[in-house]
């Protein structure tokens, strides 16, 4: 049970690198945080500045409202879970998921218990006596998270849990996380560079570029309203589409030529280079008669549940894709009409790649980005 | 074609180990065998005749109290070389393996001693010792202690033990980094969390996962100090004084070359070569078994 504030936080290594610029975070009791973001985008470095494995440049980290920048991890009252699950492979593993209350001086009559409580929550029992070496990756995975457990800390880390298994048993221990953090009501601040281990996980998502926090907010509202481009682009699968447009009393020009009559008025200067975004499951496939694009079909993939088609505007270069669902007998070559979902538009500024402000009322926005 | 085909792929092989055969074979195992008729015999000195004698070389050796005051000498000079060595490697290692800036740099020069030969080691030490002109033993009269290993049986295994550990200290220590650099980081970040200090985080966490390669350090340092220290003592003490530091390897050279008694000096060897390989049969086996992870 506690909070985690972070603020002004900077991370500047010895050689002049600096990997986190001005992170601000305020964390909720019992809240699960999500950092995302692409390899070296500073998500890691952040959560081990928490945890205390790196140090903070400059900034203050706080845990219950105490600063505790200066101490070690140990008196973090922390646990983490690493993505190598880093287990003591010479102990067997009630050993390593009791060594933590061992270090704190605990009986080992209390120690067992609470060890064989975790384990049966974890459905680990019939594997206390047995050594890292004995697991397979999932039940390891398990223990890492048991190790964390039974310590009962104000904080729970996780680091890239789940990156090293397999597919289906990533979907499984995902489910998992999320009923035990749950169940628990710890705080937890959770790693990944997945975006749909993001979007479900998430009570709140910290999408990550370079450094910077590029927004923070609910998993929904960065989807339906990404803030920047970069947001836009991560997060989704297959990612948003993006044309180069531009705008004239109220029309927005297509590359192809065509235009569109935009659903509310936008408040640019005539001949602005502007970026529209939509989302593959926002274009609609339609009769030619209504369709704002027509798409040269390259590749189609079928999902089963949906399909998946990739192509081209005649004459550009950008690839697009359309998710709809069911199956449509699309090909390689055919041309497609498509039609976009007004209500569902993004548009950018080209040069500073962020939202622009459009016509909804403050209250109904998600959280400004960077809070 | 089949059948040259065939008879290519038996001589091939044959060719190519055969260097290693043949050297094997006079340099290993001609002489183990010449140790082993030997030992058997009792010549004179001068080589004229020899009476078999079957294993009364071997029986007069094990009731001999000056022999079994050898067995003593090398395991203790052995156990002190190992454990000196092995015990400062680590601590070097351990201190490396923090080092950031200029890691090279100090694992270079700690590196460096191995390639010393121990004679030129042992004589390097031997000067720092010596009582009249060496500067260990003047620094030590500083304190008001006279040393002299002439006469002190305890002060030249000093000498001869730090003249063999120094030299080893840095093979042990290339392993010793090597297997703590094999640790994953975050098994350390781990127990950091965990709550256990730098002390415990490497008695609880670093030592018990370096145990297969103290281990093997551990044979390979006792072979070193039983079999290759010949030249430090030879070069120093000459065994003495008064026997205190006449390894038995040490007491094959002299009961040979120097008494001339060849038998007696083919069954020590005889009885070193056993103990040899049982320290080789011990260290595969425990090699096998310690790989716990």
């Amino acid at each position: 049970m506690a909070t985690v504030s972070l603020k002004n936080i900077k991370k500047v290594y010895g050689n002049g690198l600096v990997a986190i610029h001005d992170l601000n975070l305020d964390i909720a009791d019992g809240e699960l945080i999500v950092l995302v973001g692409p390899s070296g985008c500073g998500k890691s470095t952040s959560l081990r500045m928490v945890a205390g494995l790196e140090t903070i440049s400059e900034g203050e980290l706080s845990i219950d409202g105490v600063r505790v920048n200066d101490r070690e991890p140990a008196q973090r009252d922390i646990a983490m879970v690493f993505q190598n699950y880093a287990l003591y492979p010479h102990m067997t593993v009630a050993g390593n998921m009791g060594y933590g209350l061992k270090n704190q001086g605990m009986a080992k009559a209390e120690i067992r218990q609470k060890v064989e409580a975790a384990a049966r929550m974890l459905e680990i029992e019939p594997l206390l006596s047995r050594k890292p070496g004995q697991l397979s990756g999932g039940q390891r995975q398990r223990v890492a998270m048991g190790r964390a457990i039974v310590r009962n800390p104000k904080v729970f880390l996780f680091d890239e849990p789940l990156s090293n298994l397999d597919a289906k048993l990533r979907v499984q221990m995902r489910i998992e996380i999320k009923r035990l953090q749950q169940e628990f009501g710890t705080t937890a601040i959770y790693v990944t560079h997945d975006q749909v281990e993001a979007m479900t996980l998430a009570d709140r998502l910290v999408v990550m570029n370079d450094g910077r926090v590029e927004q923070v907010g609910p998993p929904l509202a960065l989807y339906e309203r990404p803030a920047t481009r970069f947001v836009a682009s991560f997060l989704g699968s297959p990612g948003m589409n993006f044309l180069s447009v531009t705008h004239d009393q109220g029309r927005l020009y297509l590359p192809d030529g065509r235009s569109l009559a935009l659903p509310e008025p936008i408040e640019v200067a005539p001949g602005q280079a502007l970026t529209l975004g939509v989302r593959p499951e926002h274009l609609e496939i339609c009769a030619e008669a209504d369709a704002d694009l027509v798409l040269e079909v390259e590749i189609v993939e079928p999902l089963g549940a949906d399909t998946l088609v990739y192509g081209r505007l005649p004459g550009h270069d950008d690839l697009m894709v359309v998710k709809h669902q069911g199956k449509h007998g699309e090909a390689r070559g055919d041309r497609v009409p498509l039609r976009l979902d007004r209500e569902r538009l993004h548009l950018f500024d080209a040069d500073t790649r962020r939202r622009l402000p459009d016509g909804v009322p403050d209250g109904a926005r998600p959280p400004n980005p960077g809070v | 074609m089949h059948d040259k085909a065939v008879f290519q792929h038996r001589l091939l092989p044959m060719v190519l180990i055969a260097p290693q055969l043949i050297v094997t074979l006079i340099f290993f195992i001609w002489p183990a065998g010449q140790a082993i008729y030997q030992s058997l015999f009792i010549e004179d000195a001068f080589g004229f005749s020899r009476d078999f004698v079957g294993l009364d070389n071997f029986r007069y050796l094990l009731t001999d109290p000056e022999y079994w005051a050898s067995v003593r000498v090398t395991f203790m000079f052995s156990g002190l070389v190992a454990l000196s060595a092995m015990a400062l490697a680590l601590l070097l290692a351990a201190m490396a393996d923090r080092v950031i800036k200029g890691a090279t740099g100090y694992k270079t020069l700690l590196i460096w001693p191995y390639a010393v030969a121990p004679v030129v080691a042992a004589v390097i030490w031997w000067l720092m010792f010596n009582p009249s002109i060496g500067i260990v033993a003047a620094f030590m009269e500083l304190f008001g202690y006279r040393w002299n290993h002439y006469i002190n049986g305890g002060e030249a295994m000093t000498v001869v033990v730090i003249a063999s550990a120094w030299k080893q200290i840095s093979y042990n220590f290339i392993f010793f980094l090597a297997g703590m650099q094999a640790i994953p980081r975050s098994l350390i970040e781990a127990a950091a969390i965990d709550g256990a200090g730098p002390v415990r985080r490497f008695w609880q966490i670093v030592f018990p996962l370096l145990s297969p390669v103290a281990f093997f350090l551990l044979v390979v340092n006792v072979v070193y100090a039983f079999f290759e220290t010949f030249g430090v003592i030879h070069a120093t003490t000459l065994g003495g004084p008064g026997n205190a530091t006449r390894t038995l390897v040490y007491k094959v050279y002299e009961d040979g070359f120097v008494g001339l008694d060849m038998g007696s000096s083919a069954a020590q060897s005889v009885i070193l070569m056993l103990l040899v390989i049982g320290l080789t049969v011990l260290q595969f086996k425990f090699i096998e078994k310690r790989v716990q992870y």
